[in-house]
């Protein structure tokens, strides 16, 4: 019969539901150890001697999603208790840090300068986190689902982190790569 | 019982054209048509093609090809270590393009880069999704929808599955998204190119002059890409294949352009074109399969069918005759599915509404259908067989013209015509027939003789109720040319009181074909109602439902709505994520 396969196709496409095409599909999450989307984070802001990653994924958090373009990066966490997109992260060029606190940085973050904004507490938190370094900006913004803790707060500082620029350039060039960007000039 | 025991009850005696055993036979030739010319049929050899082969066109078989050149080397890309050399050799290209950077020429770049920008895509695919709603061209929509929703899917696949960063050791200096490979700004622009040539441009100039345009802004759009070093020479090559390749090949095979037209002239878009390779294909056909040289094809009678293209035929002889076509295609196949799956939807089973399986089988039921009602001494057109145009695409079937034969809404109808045309049905009755689509179109008046014409809804053996609704729908048929009272007292020659009552009580709208509907809806506008006179006539009896509840029904209804569903969530996913 003719119409199983259309059907057979028509049900796959369903059922994965491959046919939403590409939202569909999973994306790649910038894992401190996933070079290539380092890379293209690194690339995305050319002059940023950081980039943000994702060092672990504590019990409860998932990656949600990522975009990026020429201008900036963006990715997404989620999780079980804090909500979807619970904490986004971007890297910009530069952020207004207007009205933020400066406030002491983690070992981890050494080399950043950090700043927090809180909009409010819980039972519904959404607080705005900067870290500026030269050539960038990263931003964490939180924005729980009412009635979540700050516990998951902490969670997600500890799965954030950065990769330092000077490092990965310095790591990729041993392999002949040239990752064109703040401290090193490329042809063009 | 020794030979000599005479003849076997059962089998007839020879007659004088039989040949004798051990001699080769001489077939009978199929086609009675006194004066046509009769040559000699023609076998087709194993391994020839047909009258009219699959169309791919040469084009075609280079992007298959190119696909699988593409599996080729994805294959080849995860298993050997080519990875590193690909993305020396392309940095170089790259950086070199990037020492001819001129001002003027970097501006020029970034405007051509807009060519696979997200809004001109989006723009241009709405424009044709609307073009293709305003002209109905349903399947083109569909195919156009489907690849951009598979090649959207398949690029992101491959780049979730092989995340490839912008070129390395090069200044990027365009605008950018995502990874790099494939490229997804060319396989955007080059699947809504290809959709806008085989949906909205029509075959011949405007098509070619589309490839031309398309392929000079594809070329562009890449040459632009690559001078802002935005992509890899791979990531594109790679994007084209997906985005012209796929499309090419859906549209080649679920949208021919020789079955599914795009034109904008005037005509119904169910029948096919019959110039070109198609009526050559017919000639071949009919001359190697049937024997007769086909010297005009002529459209015939096209208004009244929208289930195959009909035609006539001109056969060569003294003197030139003429046969009747229809060609079946598996558009009419497709459309005949729908087309008892909303009737099963709507009514559920009142008859047998499982679909053909093949164009074969549904021309090879029509052609003995009309055996069938020859045999049983109906008035009809008689079946001269069918030919193969395509295998399993595209059969005619040949039948005699109709020569002098007018519609019976155009003839005199007097008694001896109602006698008739009742007395069709019930011979139909007592062979087991039933015709389906009763109407003034599908009754003709020959030289006084009444004959039914289309049997492509007969059915044999048919439900009572399915007999009973010929038997009103031809008294409507007649009583729009003739007095009710006419009709109804000669119908009571051949049919009793109780069958005619039956014939009315099984009578609702949705049973009475659209044509004989709108004659009547006319007549009652002029004060003649000739359904509610024949109501008053015939004996009273309780309607006879026709909605029949099957678990087949429940399922394919739920089936229909969970699939509607399905497909508006699609389009809401790729709604936003910016694919449509």
């Amino acid at each position: 019969m003719r119409r199983t396969p259309v059907a057979a196709v028509v049900m796959a496409l369903a059922v994965t539901g491959c046919a939403g095409a590409a939202s569909s599909v999973p994306r790649a999450a910038p894992t401190c150890d996933h070079g290539n989307v380092l890379i293209l984070i690194a690339q995305s802001v050319p002059s940023a001697a950081f980039v943000p990653c994702i060092a672990e994924f504590p019990v409860g958090w998932t990656f949600g999603g990522e975009h990026i373009d020429a201008r900036s990066s963006v990715f997404w966490l989620d999780s079980d208790r804090a909500g979807l997109r619970a904490v986004t992260v971007s890297l910009d060029r530069t952020c207004d840090t207007t009205g933020a606190v400066r406030v002491p940085v983690e070992p981890d973050e050494a080399g950043t300068v950090r700043f927090e904004r809180p909009r409010s507490l819980p039972p519904r938190f959404v607080s705005n986190r900067f870290y500026t370094f030269p050539g960038g900006c990263v931003t964490y913004r939180f924005a729980f689902r009412p009635g979540a803790t700050f516990t998951p707060a902490l969670e997600a500082t500890s799965a954030l982190t950065f990769f330092s620029r000077a490092k990965g350039v310095e790591l990729l060039r041993r392999e002949g790569i040239t990752l064109c960007g703040a401290g090193v000039e490329c042809p063009g | 019982m020794g030979p000599d025991a005479g003849p076997h009850p059962e089998r007839p005696p020879h007659s004088s054209d039989e040949a004798p055993i051990g001699r080769p036979q001489r077939w009978r030739e199929p086609v009675a048509l006194a004066g046509a010319r009769l040559s000699r049929r023609r076998r087709r050899p194993s391994g020839k093609p047909p009258p009219l082969p699959h169309e791919l066109g040469v084009s075609g078989k280079l992007w298959v090809g190119a696909v699988a050149a593409l599996v080729v080397f994805m294959v080849l890309l995860f298993t050997v270590p080519i990875g590193d050399t690909f993305d020396r050799r392309e940095g170089q290209f790259l950086g070199w393009l990037s020492g001819i950077r001129t001002g003027w020429l970097t501006d020029a770049a970034r405007f051509l880069a807009g060519i696979g920008a997200e809004w001109p895509n989006r723009i241009a695919r709405w424009g044709v999704i609307l073009v293709l709603v305003l002209f109905k061209r349903w399947r083109h929509l569909f195919v156009f929808v489907g690849t951009v929703l598979v090649v959207s899917w398949l690029v992101a696949l491959i780049e979730y599955v092989e995340p490839r960063t912008r070129p390395l050791g090069v200044r990027i200096i365009g605008s950018w998204e995502g990874f790099s490979f494939p490229s997804a700004t060319v396989a955007a622009a080059a699947i809504t190119g290809i959709g806008v040539l085989y949906t909205i441009l029509e075959p011949g100039k405007a098509r070619r002059i589309g490839k031309w345009v398309l392929w000079a802004l594809l070329a562009l759009l890449v040459a632009a890409d690559w001078y802002l070093a935005v992509d890899h020479p791979m990531d594109d090559v790679v994007a084209l294949v997906l985005g012209v390749a796929l499309p090419l090949l859906a549209y080649r095979m679920l949208v021919p352009n020789s079955v599914f037209p795009v034109t904008y002239r005037r005509g119904r878009s169910a029948h096919l074109d019959l110039g070109g390779a198609r009526g050559k294909a017919i000639r071949q056909a009919v001359g190697d399969q049937l024997g007769l040289t086909v010297t005009d094809i002529q459209p015939f009678g096209q208004r009244g069918s929208g289930g195959s293209t009909p035609m006539r035929l001109t056969i060569a002889g003294e003197p030139e005759r003429h046969v009747f076509g229809k060609l079946y295609a598996k558009t009419h196949l497709r459309a005949d599915r729908w087309y008892k799956l909303g009737r099963t939807i709507l009514y559920g089973s009142l008859e047998d509404e499982k679909a053909y399986g093949s164009v074969r089988r549904l021309v090879q039921y029509e052609d003995y259908v009309l055996r069938v009602m020859h045999d049983a001494g109906i008035g009809g057109a008689r079946s001269y067989g069918f030919v193969e145009i395509s295998p399993e695409a595209e059969y005619l079937l040949v039948t005699e013209f109709l020569e002098g034969g007018v519609e019976i809404s155009e003839a005199e109808v007097d008694e001896r015509v109602i006698d008739e045309a009742l007395r069709t049905v019930r011979g139909m009755w007592e062979a087991g027939l039933a015709h389906r689509d009763v109407k003034p179109a599908n009754v003709l008046v020959r030289d006084g003789h009444v004959v039914l014409i289309d049997l492509a809804f007969g059915e044999l053996r048919p439900s009572p109720w399915r007999q009973a609704v010929d038997l009103a729908n031809m008294m409507i048929v007649l009583g729009l040319r003739a007095d009710a009272d006419l009709v109804y007292a000669r119908a009571l020659e051949q049919f009793s009181m109780d069958e005619i009552g039956e014939a009315f009580a099984a009578t609702r709208s949705v049973t009475v074909p659209t044509e004989s509907r709108s004659m009547l809806r006319r007549m009652r506008k002029e004060g003649r109602d000739v359904l509610k006179r024949y109501r008053e006539l015939a004996p009273r009896r309780r309607p006879i439902a026709i909605q029949r509840w099957s678990f087949r029904r429940i399922a394919l209804t739920v089936g229909v709505l969970l699939g509607a569903l399905i497909l508006w969530g699609l389009l809401q996913a790729n709604l936003e994520s910016g694919a449509l």
